[in-house]
């Protein structure tokens, strides 16, 4: 992917992101066997939201939001850029540090509840997303986005376990029912989101519609150089991740992290135990 | 070039006598702040000379070694009868028998004691830059805490430089052995300092727990000399590799992770915390458990590869992973970073038995760029201890709006041990992709899931400390820097900045300065490049504008964040109608301790399997 191409999907992140997330609503409303709202209702929210009155707890909190807004559209330039994979894994980090950091510099128990969350949240999927870019990289023999994207070989065909748990972990990453436990706006009201409102919680919202990019283009790369398939894998990884979503009730942290590094792990690390085997 | 070697080793011991019969405050000071640019020039110019180099010495340095050598366990048998300590006393009595039975068997050699390398220069110049800088600290330190005492107290640390620089240069295995038991012996003086019944009580702890390593390398000695005939690491290191038993080097690897504090050794470096800060601060970067790492260097040429190395990696991945979780559970500032030393510890020795060039160089920007930053931070811990009163992080709380620059240090520190584009996060990013490498072997993958696992273990820690610093009820209505004493500023300020600009040319650091060293150790460079501020590894690399984009984002914060002032309105936090007075704590992680017996079981495990296995002892 040329430089250019990379910085405008990236500008563009924030459209593409919100009409996913509009189409997700239509989706899962369908599922649900209701109408839902119109593909553009996110965009309308958008200018609702901008016009209501800012009120604020202080500055650095609201400034955090913003940082996190800042953050990430950085981090997913990062990865579609071309660069290294792991180290836009971990940028993907540094933007959520500015969430949680945010989070916590309040005095509202619902946020700092929430903020830790988002911290368990990361311990639960970062490995996964560790040992998938090491797939990819024994496939294909590079950590560099731009020549994972040039790959002849298609690494959903060595990676399918390896891609199953990362199917499996989105929810955790896109916070999704059954791992939904940083948001759970039944118990904890949002989260570390509750406190924002106005412009800075605009700016919040639109980090979570770059989330969205951010975690597709990730599934994108498990088909190499058939864009085609890694269309298909994407809207897949979708259709998946909102069944799941609308199917299931929210588990408590320890189930998370009990899910993800005593089921999903052990399967990633089969994949690679096998891939390197059979390749040695 | 031996003169500066031998100027390296004596010049600690006589400043430190200076400043211990010096009757003048003003005096110590200056003595020790002559220390810093006398012994960074003579390590530049060990480092810069034409390395590596032999150093013969007299004949009467071998006697008084001997000599000391029985002194010294004489007198830990004698702390062992004084405060009825059964292991210490029956510890130095197996030390005295081992040590005797080895002297009565050494073989003669012509290989002389000392030996210099890149890797003893770059030792040298850790202990001259940052444990210095310590001991300017102690200094100040001690002015707030008891002056009369302070001649004794900064003697020792700067002794323990020398000693340390005597330990990084020597050659022969049986004095390495005496200087691995004088390091002992200084941490023990250290850590009771405090003369009450705690200090004394954790200071035997780690008196015990240290001679273990000790008997460890006497028995390594006695295999060494039966099954090779050499005594000496550059003897060693010349031997066919596939051929030679491993049982001294397994030994060896276990005095290793007796002194890098490992699970189940890891109770001594935390009792460590209850002597004055300056000692954790010197134990935990410059020197002592820095011991460890640079043995498995050492020897990491003889053991790559091979079942010895497997199972360091493994276990110390384990320690990486288990000391991580274990912090969590901690709410004392002081022994957080006591945990995190020994976890990261475990990454330094995971590393380093890996043994591939770029792993090696792994293990050495570690171990520099852990030095500074662990200095910086237990150097913040006394400052909050002395000038704000603040020992737990429940006590942190609202820290942000009295001392914004020591909690702006405080979080650059713990950042840079987690996040992109540190030099430790560098570190991991280089060890995951060279592991990657060599995925048919199961103890890689092992080290990949405990890399991973135990980062995100260690950045969970991290920002929940960072966390309760960050927390505040209101707007910062005025800024305003806290006063504090000037060396405190100096000393930290200097790490900071070694910090920063350390991070920003992350590149050049690793391709002048650390590969040279892989070189030495390993034989051939380590495949890296730097291109401007890019760094170029076999696989990958990282951009300029990536390492400049993150460290802006991550400085913008706490400058901007003092001085913006959005125009909205102000609210109270929701809390749903109720009328409730906030007092906000964090998490506990209560959870975790139920397990720490399990993970001490299986650390103990670990050990065995290690000594047993990979020492070849079956």
């Amino acid at each position: 992917m040329s430089k250019e191409l990379a910085l405008i999907l990236t500008i563009l992140s924030p459209v593409i992101g919100g009409f996913i997330y509009g189409f997700e609503r239509i989706v899962r409303a369908r599922m649900q066997n209701r109408q839902g709202p119109p593909l553009l209702q996110p965009f309308y929210d958008f200018l609702k939201l901008m016009d209501k009155r800012s009120i604020i707890i202080h500055s650095f909190h609201a400034f955090m939001g913003i940082m996190y807004l800042i953050g990430t559209w950085f981090s997913l330039y990062v990865l579609i850029s071309g660069g290294d994979i792991l180290i836009a894994i971990f940028f993907h980090v540094l933007s959520l540090a500015f969430l949680v950091v945010g989070g916590f510099s309040v005095r509202s128990p619902y946020s700092v509840v929430g903020a830790m969350r988002e911290l368990i949240h990361m311990l639960a999927y970062e490995p996964i997303f560790v040992l998938a870019a090491v797939g990819l990289y024994l496939v294909n023999g590079t950590f560099q986005v731009s020549e994972l994207l040039k790959a002849e070989t298609m690494p959903i065909l060595y990676l399918p376990l390896i891609f199953i748990a990362f199917l499996l972990t989105l929810p955790a990453v896109l916070k999704k029912s059954p791992f939904d436990i940083a948001e759970a706006h039944q118990e904890i009201i949002g989260g570390p989101e509750i406190e924002y409102s106005g412009k800075f919680y605009e700016a919040v919202y639109t980090a979570k519609w770059i989330e969205y990019v951010y975690a597709f283009f990730f599934v994108f790369l498990f088909a190499g150089k058939n864009y085609l398939l890694g269309v298909l894998l994407a809207i897949l990884a979708f259709f998946i991740v909102n069944l799941i979503d609308n199917a299931t009730a929210r588990v408590n942290f320890r189930q998370m992290v009990a899910f993800h590094w005593y089921i999903l792990i052990p399967l990633a690390v089969i994949n690679l135990m096998l891939l390197a085997l059979w390749r040695a | 070039m031996a003169q500066a070697v031998g100027l390296l080793i004596v010049l600690p011991w006589i400043f430190a006598l200076a400043v211990f019969l010096s009757p003048s405050h003003r005096f110590r000071q200056f003595v020790t702040f002559l220390s810093l640019p006398v012994l960074t020039y003579l390590a530049f110019k060990v480092w810069n000379a034409d390395l590596p180099f032999f150093v013969e010495t007299p004949h009467w340095v071998e006697t008084a070694i001997t000599v000391f050598d029985y002194l010294l366990l004489g007198y830990f048998l004698y702390q062992g009868i004084k405060f009825r300590n059964f292991l210490v006393s029956i510890l130095a009595v197996a030390q005295i028998f081992l040590l005797t039975w080895v002297l009565m068997i050494l073989p003669p050699t012509d290989t002389p004691p000392i030996y210099v390398d890149k890797l003893t220069a770059f030792m040298y110049l850790l202990v001259a830059v940052v444990g210095t800088i310590i001991c300017i600290y102690a200094t100040k330190y001690m002015e707030q805490e008891n002056l009369d005492r302070e001649n004794r107290f900064v003697a020792i640390l700067i002794w323990f430089l020398g000693v340390m620089n005597f330990i990084a240069s020597v050659n022969n295995i049986e004095w390495f052995f005496a200087l691995f038991e004088t390091t002992t012996l200084a941490s023990y003086i250290l850590i009771r300092f405090r003369w009450d019944e705690i200090s004394i009580k954790n200071a035997l702890r780690a008196l015990w727990m240290n001679q273990v390593g000790g008997i460890a390398i006497l028995v390594g000695l006695l295999f060494a000399i039966k099954h090779y005939h050499v005594y000496n690491f550059t003897d060693i290191l010349n031997m066919n590799a596939a051929a030679i038993s491993m049982i001294p080097l397994g030994f060896l690897s276990i005095s290793a992770l007796v002194k890098g504090a490992q699970m189940p050794f890891h109770k001594w470096l935390l009792g460590a915390m209850v002597a004055p800060t300056p000692v954790s601060a010197i134990l935990h970067s410059a020197t002592m458990v820095k011991v460890a790492p640079y043995l498995i260097l050492r020897i990491s040429p003889v053991i790559k590869g091979t079942l010895l190395a497997k199972l360091l990696i493994t276990t110390t991945g384990f320690v990486f992973v288990a000391a991580g979780l274990l912090a969590l559970t901690q709410d004392n500032f002081k022994k957080i970073l006591a945990y995190s030393t020994i976890s990261l510890l475990g990454l330094m020795m995971l590393t380093a038995s890996i043994g591939s060039p770029v792993a090696i160089l792994a293990s050495i920007l570690l171990i520099l760029f852990h030095g500074i930053v662990k200095a910086l931070l237990f150097l913040e811990a006394g400052i909050m201890e002395k000038v704000f009163h603040v020992k737990y992080i429940e006590e942190m709380r609202r820290l942000i709006e009295k001392a914004p620059l020591t909690v702006f240090f405080i979080a650059l520190g713990f950042m840079s041990m987690t996040i992109v584009p540190y030099g430790i996060f560098i570190a991991k990013w280089i060890t995951l992709e060279e592991s990657s490498n060599f995925l048919t072997h199961g103890a890689y993958i092992a080290s990949i899931i405990f890399i991973t696992i135990g980062g995100v273990i260690l950045t969970l820690l991290y920002f929940k400390v960072i966390g309760v610093l960050s927390r505040k009820s209101g707007e910062f209505t005025k800024f305003k820097l806290e006063k504090l004493p000037f060396l405190y500023l100096f000393t930290t300020g200097i790490y900071v900045i070694f910090t920063i600009v350390g991070s920003l040319f992350i590149a050049r650091v690793s391709t002048d300065f650390i590969n040279p060293v892989v070189k030495a150790i390993t034989g051939e460079f380590a495949n890296i490049k730097a291109d401007g501020l890019t760094l170029v590894t076999p696989t990958s690399q990282i951009y300029d504008w990536q390492i400049i984009g993150a460290i802006i984002l991550l400085m913008i914060v706490p400058v901007f964040a003092y001085f913006v002032h959005f125009k909205a309105d102000r609210v109270y936090e929701y809390t749903c109608g109720e009328n409730v007075n906030l007092s906000i704590g964090t998490y506990n992680f209560f959870c975790v301790s139920r397990i720490e017996p399990f993970v001490e079981t299986i650390a103990i495990a670990f050990f065995i399997l290690t000594l047993i296995l990979g020492g070849g002892l079956v």
